[in-house]
């Protein structure tokens, strides 16, 4: 017990503040006014078919598919990324047992780099948020005795990377026996993001544009199921952003590559079906539903009005969502489950497709096995106790959130226009304008903590003077798991048929020299055991850049 | 104080992770609390931090470290500047780094960790305190 020995000891007067305490704000999170009440004059519904429509109608504001759960549950897809492919796999298999319905890996910082694992800037790091894939001899591991026609698979590698990793995962399945169009799952694939999230070196404009088209151009020809880009708003999102900023940057970012994509002569229904969002809910759940039912309206209409889609699947804004991870805090660990919990409700409510819930330890370490499990079991309670799954969009017709949603994309569309001021998401990215809005909002959210505007239980409210460990242990990855990776790909790097690596090198840089899609030289390359670092770093200097995006190693085939 | 010199503070991510959000925050922070922040940003070794701290003449180092890296970098860094003969520059930090480990990286010699949530006016004051 941490409480008084006496009564006389409380402070009864702050209890009587408590007792008459009224909301200290009646702002949304990302600072808008909201009203004490909302009446039907708030949201008219004469323009209900036009502007909301009922779900799987355009402009899908209500859902995309008509009966939303009733026809399948989201997807529960715990993010898995520690140690090395091995360990990984193991927690997938766990997750899996667990009644995980989706298999979601990630990439390590090194492998989102761009670097092996026996790369001198690797060797500290390797396995530690993530998991790293040198060759394709990882691939195999990661992948052993899962059955890669039945299950779907989320690829989480962001930077041009994810090229590679599209080539090593087609290989291997292939070599397993099975048909590439069999394959069901995404990429996330969006470098132009990923230069957000420090990975600049191994994120070029031109090349994310080049490698990220690559791998949409492959996929919408070869696997029909499989989703080749998960545009992610939501890495945006945790930089400190709001609402309509998020979905008015990611679209931003989207268009590039459809853009590109049309540039190539695809007809837009041709690929747009298979292009997904990553989407952050964040902790006040009426803007985050407006938000993402404004994000759907929005969609729809811009594919449709913009690039004259015909197809409604190109209209259709299929978004996973991935709880907000800066949301939870290290003090009072605990609060982050009920955090998490209000965020998945958030993302069900608004009608998501696949579901990520963080882990209650996601501030202080990478998720142990049992935050794991807690977070699986979040969706789970979610899924199977709440009767959320029954009707579709069921917070749809509400005064207030029809009206907020309304609100939501007028200020979309603020900064869209703000965008197109300063030349479009390209020349925004290049003259650095996003980077100076993406840093004074993060200022702004901080200094709104510091002084008390935004209040969070435990960090500047109900703080606790001594704060106790964690409650359920620190997930540690093994340095030995490290050390074997690293081992691993030196001895293959020294028995492997070195004239076929240059063969399949060589190819590569023909290839990427003339343009042509680099996927189906990357898959010859993996075959014939080139690396990650080898097969990207070929392609940068092609493109003008240095063989190793950390600029130390040179390439070994010049 | 009149005349006085500013408090110059060395703000640098090591590694690779680019969580760096707090790492620019905090610069913003300290340089609002009247301080002189160099910003060295991403992808530093140890020893160029070190070697970035001692041309730049600084009195604290603050390393951002959200990669879980934190057991081996903190050390590097800290047996650079006791080769270097430097014992005057603070090291503190910040980032997703267990309260379990806080004791090891005191023990080396490293002083405040800031956990995701700290008040940075609370970082400032301490740097006011210590340096």
């Amino acid at each position: 017990m941490t409480g008084k020995n006496n009564a006389s000891e409380v402070n009864w007067d702050d209890y009587l503040k408590a007792y008459y305490e009224k909301p200290s704000s009646f702002k949304s999170w990302s600072g808008y006014d909201v009203k004490e009440i909302y009446t039907p004059e708030d949201s008219p519904d004469e323009k209900y078919e036009e502007k909301i429509a009922d779900a799987g109608e355009y402009p899908f504001t209500r859902g995309i598919h008509a009966n939303m759960f009733r026809g399948r549950l989201w997807t529960k897809r715990e993010v898995v990324g520690i140690g090395s492919p091995a360990d990984t796999h193991e927690r997938l298999q766990y997750l899996v047992e667990q009644g995980g319905s989706g298999l979601n890996t990630i990439a390590d910082v090194t492998y989102e780099m761009g670097l092996d694992a026996d790369h001198p800037w690797a060797v500290n790091e390797v396995g530690l948020t993530g998991v790293n894939i040198t060759s394709i001899k990882d691939m195999e591991t990661l992948t052993k005795d899962i059955p890669l026609d039945k299950v779907s698979w989320s690829l989480i590698t962001a930077s041009t990377a994810a090229s590679v990793t599209m080539a090593q995962y087609i290989a291997v399945a292939e070599d397993a026996g099975y048909q590439p169009a069999a394959l069901r799952g995404s990429v996330q694939n969006d470098p132009i993001h990923f230069r957000y999230c420090g990975f600049r070196p191994a994120s070029p404009l031109d090349l994310s544009i080049k490698l990220g088209s690559d791998v949409m151009e492959y996929c919408t020809r070869n696997l029909p199921k499989w989703y080749y880009t998960t545009v992610n708003m939501y890495d945006l999102r945790e930089q400190g952003i709001t609402a309509p900023q998020e979905v008015a940057f990611g679209f931003g970012i989207a268009m590039c590559y459809i853009d590109e994509l049309i540039r190539r002569g695809l007809n837009i229904d041709e690929f747009a079906p298979r292009f997904t969002f990553y989407v952050s809910c964040h902790m006040d759940i009426f803007e985050e539903v407006a938000k993402i039912r404004a994000a759907r309206r929005m969609w729809a209409k811009l594919m449709k009005e913009k690039y004259g889609a015909k197809d409604p699947r190109s209209m259709h804004f299929r978004f996973a969502v991935h709880t907000a991870g800066c949301s939870l805090i290290p003090q009072q660990p605990l609060n982050n489950i009920v955090r998490v919990a209000y965020e998945g409700l958030t993302a069900v409510l608004a009608g998501v497709q696949s579901l990520h819930c963080c882990s209650y330890d996601e501030p202080m370490c990478l998720p142990s096995e049992k935050a794991h499990l807690q977070a699986l079991r979040t969706q789970q309670i979610l899924a199977y106790e709440t009767g959320v799954t029954n009707v579709a969009d069921p917070l749809g017709g509400s005064y207030y959130v029809e009206s907020l949603t309304d609100k939501m994309e007028e200020e979309v569309l603020k900064v869209m226009k703000r965008v197109e001021d300063v030349g479009g998401m390209e020349e925004a990215i290049r003259t650095e304008w996003l980077d100076h809005e993406l840093e004074s909002e993060a200022v702004e959210r901080q200094k709104e903590l510091d002084d008390g505007s935004k209040l969070v239980v435990g960090l500047n409210i109900f703080k606790e003077e001594e704060e106790k460990e964690t409650p359920m242990g620190v997930q540690r990855v093994s340095p030995q798991s490290a050390k074997q990776q690293i081992e691993e790909v030196k001895e293959l790097k020294r028995t492997r048929d070195m004239s076929k690596v240059r063969d399949a090198i060589k190819r590569i840089r023909d290839e990427a020299g003339e343009g042509k899609n680099t996927i189906p030289p990357m898959m010859e390359a993996s075959r014939a055991f080139a690396t990650t670092g080898e097969m990207l770093g070929t392609i940068r200097q092609v493109f003008g850049y240095s063989y190793d995006p950390m600029e130390i190693i040179e390439s070994p085939f010049d | 104080m009149a005349g006085e010199r500013k408090k110059r503070i060395l703000i640098a991510k090591p590694g690779l992770d680019g969580h760096d959000r707090g790492a620019k925050v905090v610069a913003r922070a300290l340089r609002n609390a009247g301080m002189e922040v160099i910003y060295a940003g991403l992808h530093q070794t140890p020893l160029q931090i070190v070697n970035t701290a001692v041309d730049e003449d600084v009195e604290a180092i603050g390393l951002s470290i959200l990669s879980g890296a934190h057991k081996t970098i903190f050390p590097k860094v800290m047996s650079l500047l006791k080769q270097k003969g430097i014992s005057d520059i603070l090291v503190f930090g910040g980032g997703t780094i267990p309260k379990k480990d806080w004791g090891i990286l005191k023990s080396i010699g490293v002083g405040e960790i800031f956990p995701p949530g700290s008040d940075t006016r609370e970082i400032a004051a301490y740097l006011y305190k210590v340096l």
